[in-house]
């Protein structure tokens, strides 16, 4: 089915995809359109001035859009060898910045050319995206091999490592969107869910208390192990067990008033202690979903109480972003942001308050609206249909990029492509999710539609690469 | 790959990203569609809401005259956030407001990012706003009101004032808020209802603020004017006329119970107390003044009515049918009975009615009064015939309010039968109380009550309610009790010859020929009023022409004498100047002006 009317056309860009090159250019207008409404004043003079953003955009639109067609004119092959060339670039690129690099809100990610600043991150993406596709389309590279897999780690680590010295954690954590495509390449799922699920719990650990998430994780395993072996009697009698007895152990040490426990305390142990007789159990009677079960319990109560520390590991920042996001501080300025993007979003209503007419956007009351806050202008002038159409486009688009990946022959073709759709659901995610109070406040910006030349450049770029590969593939064929 | 279908992880991958965007999908739809807190957030977020304040109503005199109206002026909010850091000069802001340079620096730092803290704590003038207008300096924002002016410069207690209203007011009346003006005393607070207007509401774009994009949520309502009854050119001559003297002047129109002109002396001058920066010293200087010229004495003070009270003993003999008008009794210079005396001037003797009214023998009235009290026929003891008495004389408006319109008025005071009985033990009699026969001893009246009186006797039996408005702006008519004719317990027959003897006391052979107006039949009683400050009030109640009177008048001078001396001038002036249109008597004009009584109780400072 995916090759319906290919073939048909032997040039080069004849056989392109023409749905995704459509869908980038509408992107790439939308992003005009608001960065032409973030940045307009009215009555301001020289319309045309370079000085402008929107003016600015649309040369790095142009700009991207020539890039486009030099890729495409080169030979896939060619990526494939250079791959860990440009990685190495890359990484000295991101060195030289955090050594030598401009700082913009505190993170120093950004490189200056005379009049152009770029982000090395953005940029450096694409290395990394095509080395990690050439490492696994390696012929000994095995998706089930712990070694394969610690290569792959290493190539991540490097400039996450490189990002956070730099400040500019929330670049680097684009990285973690990789889970996605290492799943589509056959990553056992026990190792994708207990990634997934740690960071989910490492968020709430700031929500609720020890005593609370100690709670509802022994609730929800317990469940899940008696859903999963379809046994509701032991799970029952293994709750009564565990809670009877550390209630009986707080009575006892209560009474006794020889030494104080908190009832925390006891449930704690207790748990730990009981699921060294769960994993024997489930061991001799074949449960490995219970034992999987019992890893990920012991490996999230790690986690909850540790969590305070491994928080401290984060740049004031970032933990102050984080505590914004959970609603845990007063400071009027760091909820500041993303009140103003909800407010400016949510008012927008249905139909939105009419292009350029946004008040919010107008006056300036929602921060960074023309560079990671645009969707604000997007949801304040289209209202919930403008972005019902950029989130429609954007995901076809990262959909458009999976199937693309999926009909690739080589794995080198399809590991990249779905690198980049994972990258593009990433940032979507983290972007819109941000301006709507759904996940704390990363700087990164929304594909194709945010403000930025480095951005969109590098978008572009990647997105040309999958756009060739899958050209080529169309016309071999 | 396997064949044309997708692998499961593919699958699940296309399952990840649409859950993902699921999510999204459903966040946004909840905050753009469901949630609409966001809306009102956003307005408040660049709109405010301005209140618009509505004009004052306007005070117009009987004749259309200007008493109060409004002056445009601004109020200056500074919003901190939107002035420039550094570059604007403060010494120059300070100057042009009239604040000391610290205090304006000061108010700066107060008042970061709300526009409603006020710079300055009056409103600025309209010069003031343009020069501030033109040194454009950002954050300065002006809410433009209206503040009084008395054009006139007359009737001070009459008129009132305005000033902001007091927390505790606000607290009892949600119309009002920090910042509103409320009328204080006199006509403004009196009509405060119809005058303040209904204030509106604006939404103001905040960062935009052109005036054709703000939203209207409610309109300001103009107040409404209200034309009262004071003559403008009376009341300024009256008040010209007591100029130098304690007391004050009340002159109705009988036929309808309109206030022509009322003055309480010392007067001041209202427009010194328009809300502003003078206001304060100002009204500091006329509550420390000795004199009280706060005190609105012509509705408030309670003074002893002297001989213009022998009217009423007359009416009320003639009522209880113990004084017919030819009844003649002897004054030997006074009356002496048991003991007491009450002493009289000399006159013919012995006398009737009209010629005691018109000569005011003080013997005469207690005779009278003893009858009425010591009307055996109808009460058993004389305390009884007391009650009597009392009800006739609360009948003619004294001892109550009179339920003018004019807030503040007094009930003066007549003395009840408990009051002396428990002053003299019970053992009181009709002798005991005779000073009450001619307006001494415990009765209190205030001047209101007194040319009420005057119209009493002009209407031969009736009068209207006293009120000071004659029409409201949008309204047909007042209160239905200004229509009313109040009879009092007099019947309108005895009323003729009392007249009578108020017109030949002026005209003939009595004591306040003073008062005499050629062709204008003037009727009058004077009053010298005994009291134990100083010397005697001076008193007058008059009315003219004798039929169909068009002005009754009460005037009372304190420590002034005889009432010839200072009140018969001052109320025959005021009527000239009423009835004629001019004064021809320009030597006596310029001598009741001129003259100024010594007050020696009045220097002493006021005790705290």
């Amino acid at each position: 089915m995916a090759y319906e009317h290919r073939g048909k056309s032997t040039s080069l860009f004849g056989s392109v995809d023409k749905v995704t090159l459509l869908l980038y250019l509408l992107l790439t207008l939308v992003g005009v359109l608001a960065v032409f409404s973030a940045s307009w004043v009215e009555g301001a003079e020289n319309v045309m001035s370079f000085t402008h953003n929107y003016i600015k955009q649309i040369t790095f639109l142009i700009v991207s859009l020539i890039v486009g067609v030099v890729i495409m004119l080169l030979e896939r092959s060619l990526w494939h060898k250079i791959a860990y060339y440009l990685y190495g670039v890359a990484i000295l690129a991101l060195v030289a910045t955090l050594l030598f690099g401009h700082t913009v809100n505190g993170a120093t990610a950004w490189f200056e050319f005379g009049p152009i600043r770029l982000q090395t991150m953005e940029l450096a993406k694409i290395a990394i995206a095509l080395a990690t596709a050439r490492l696994m389309s390696e012929y000994n590279f095995s998706i089930k091999s712990f070694k394969s897999l610690a290569k792959v780690a290493m190539l991540l680590i490097v400039p996450l490592f490189i990002t956070y010295m730099q400040n500019d954690t929330g670049s680097g954590l684009v990285l973690c969107s990789f889970i996605l495509m290492l799943y589509r390449e056959g990553l056992n799922k026990w190792i994708c869910i207990p990634i997934i699920f740690i960071a989910v719990l490492f968020l709430l650990s700031f929500l609720y208390s020890p005593m609370v998430l100690l709670v509802s994780l022994i609730l929800v395993f317990t469940l899940s192990a008696c859903f999963a072996n379809n046994n509701w009697k032991q799970g029952v009698m293994y709750l009564a067990a565990l809670f009877g007895g550390s209630t009986l152990l707080f009575l006892i040490f209560n009474v006794a008033q020889s030494f104080s426990v908190s009832y925390y305390t006891i449930l704690l142990v207790s748990t730990l202690l009981s699921l060294i007789g769960v994993s024997i159990y489930a061991y001799r009677e074949r449960m490995r979903s219970v034992l999987i079960m019992v890893a990920l319990a012991v490996a999230s109560i790690i986690i909850t109480p540790t969590s305070n520390a491994l928080f401290n590991i984060l740049k004031p920042h970032q933990q102050d972003r984080i505590m914004t996001y959970l609603g845990k501080t007063d400071d009027a300025s760091l909820n500041y942001n993303v009140r103003q993007s909800k407010i400016a979003i949510g008012s927008g209503g249905f139909f939105g308050k009419g292009y350029l007419q946004g008040s919010n956007i107008r006056y300036g009351l929602v921060p960074e609206k023309h560079t990671d806050f645009i969707f604000c202008t997007i949801g304040e002038e289209f209202g919930f249909f403008g972005t019902m159409v950029v989130l429609g486009l954007m995901f076809a688009f990262i959909l458009r990029l999976m199937r693309m990946g999926d009909r690739q022959r080589e794995t080198f073709g399809r590991v990249y492509c779905y690198i980049v759709a994972s990258i593009l659901l990433f940032h979507t995610l983290i972007n819109v999710g941000m301006t709507i109070g759904l996940v704390p406040v990363m700087g990164i910006p929304l594909p194709l539609i945010s403000y930025g030349g480095s951005s969109l450049l590098s978008f572009s770029i990647m997105i040309f690469i999958a756009l060739a590969f899958d050209a080529q593939t169309a016309r071999n064929i | 790959m396997n064949g044309g279908g997708l692998s499961s992880r593919a699958i699940v991958a296309r399952i990840i990203t649409i859950v993902i965007f699921a999510i999204l999908v459903l966040r946004l739809g909840y905050i753009q569609l469901i949630d609409d807190r966001y809306a009102g957030l956003s307005a408040k977020n660049y709109l405010r809401e301005v209140v618009i304040y509505p004009p004052r109503g306007e005070i117009y005199d009987r004749n259309g005259e200007l008493l109060a109206q409004n002056r445009l002026c601004y109020d200056v909010a500074i919003v901190r956030k939107d002035m420039p850091k550094e570059g604007f000069d403060t010494t120059m802001v300070s100057e042009l407001v009239g604040m000391s340079r610290e205090a304006v620096v000061k108010k700066l730092e107060q008042s970061p990012y709300r526009r409603e803290s006020r710079l300055t704590r009056y409103p600025i003038t309209v010069e003031q706003k343009l020069l501030l207008d033109e040194m454009n300096i950002g954050g300065f924002y002006t809410t433009q009101r209206t503040v009084r002016q008395y054009p006139r410069k007359i009737g001070g207690n009459l008129l009132g004032s305005i000033n902001e209203v007091t927390q505790e007011k606000i607290d009892k009346d949600s119309t009002y808020a920090v910042g509103d003006y409320i009328g204080m005393e006199g006509l403004e607070l009196a009509y405060e209802d119809v005058l303040r207007g209904e204030k509106g509401v604006v939404l103001q774009d905040i960062y935009a603020p052109q005036p054709d994009r703000n939203k209207v949520l409610s309109e300001a309502v103009a107040g409404k004017s209200i034309v009262c009854t004071i003559d403008a050119g009376l009341q300024q001559l009256a008040e010209e006329l007591m100029k130098g003297k304690v007391g004050a002047v009340v002159a109705i129109e009988p036929s309808t119970g309109e206030i022509l002109t009322m003055v309480s002396s010392p007067t001041f001058n209202p427009d010194e107390l328009v809300i502003g920066r003078e206001r304060g010293n100002n009204y500091a200087r006329e509550i420390e003044n000795p004199r009280m010229p706060l005190w609105n004495r012509a509705v408030k003070s309670r003074y002893p009515p002297g001989s213009t009270f022998k009217v009423v003993t007359g009416l009320i003999g003639m009522q209880e049918g113990v004084l017919r008008p030819h009844y003649t009794y002897t004054c030997e210079m006074g009356y002496h009975k048991d003991g007491e005396h009450i002493g009289c001037h000399e006159h013919r003797s012995p006398l009737d009615m009209n010629f005691a009214i018109a000569t005011s023998c003080n013997a005469y009235f207690c005779y009278v009064f003893r009858n009425i009290l010591e009307n055996k026929r109808k009460y058993e003891i004389s305390k009884d015939g007391f009650e009597a008495w009392r009800e006739y004389v609360l009948s003619f408006g004294f001892g109550r309010k009179l339920e003018s319109d004019f807030l503040g008025e007094g009930a003066g005071y007549v003395p009840t039968r408990e009051f002396y009985d428990e002053r003299y033990r019970k053992s009181w009699n009709a002798l005991t109380l005779l000073s009450l026969s001619i307006g001494q001893g415990e009765l209190g009246c205030t001047p209101l009550q007194m040319a009420n009186l005057a119209a009493i006797v002009a209407n031969r039996g009736y009068y209207y309610i006293p009120h000071i408005v004659r029409q409201i702006e949008g309204q047909d008519s007042l209160d239905a009790r200004f229509y009313k004719r109040q009879y009092t317990n007099v019947a309108p027959k005895h009323f003729e010859t009392i007249v009578s003897g108020m017109w030949r006391g002026v005209n003939k052979d009595g004591n306040c020929k003073g008062a005499r107006l050629e062709g204008y039949d003037v009727c009058g009683k004077t009053g010298t009023a005994q009291n134990p400050k100083g010397a005697d009030h001076s008193t007058f109640i008059s009315f003219a022409p004798r039929n169909n009177p068009k002005i009754a008048i009460a005037v009372y001078v304190e420590h002034a004498g005889f009432g010839k001396d200072m009140a018969v001038p001052i109320a025959s002036l005021i009527e000239e100047q009423y009835l004629t249109g001019k004064i021809a008597r320009r030597d006596l004009l310029s001598y009741v002006k001129h003259t100024k009584i010594d007050y020696p109780m009045y220097t002493k400072k006021k005790k705290k």
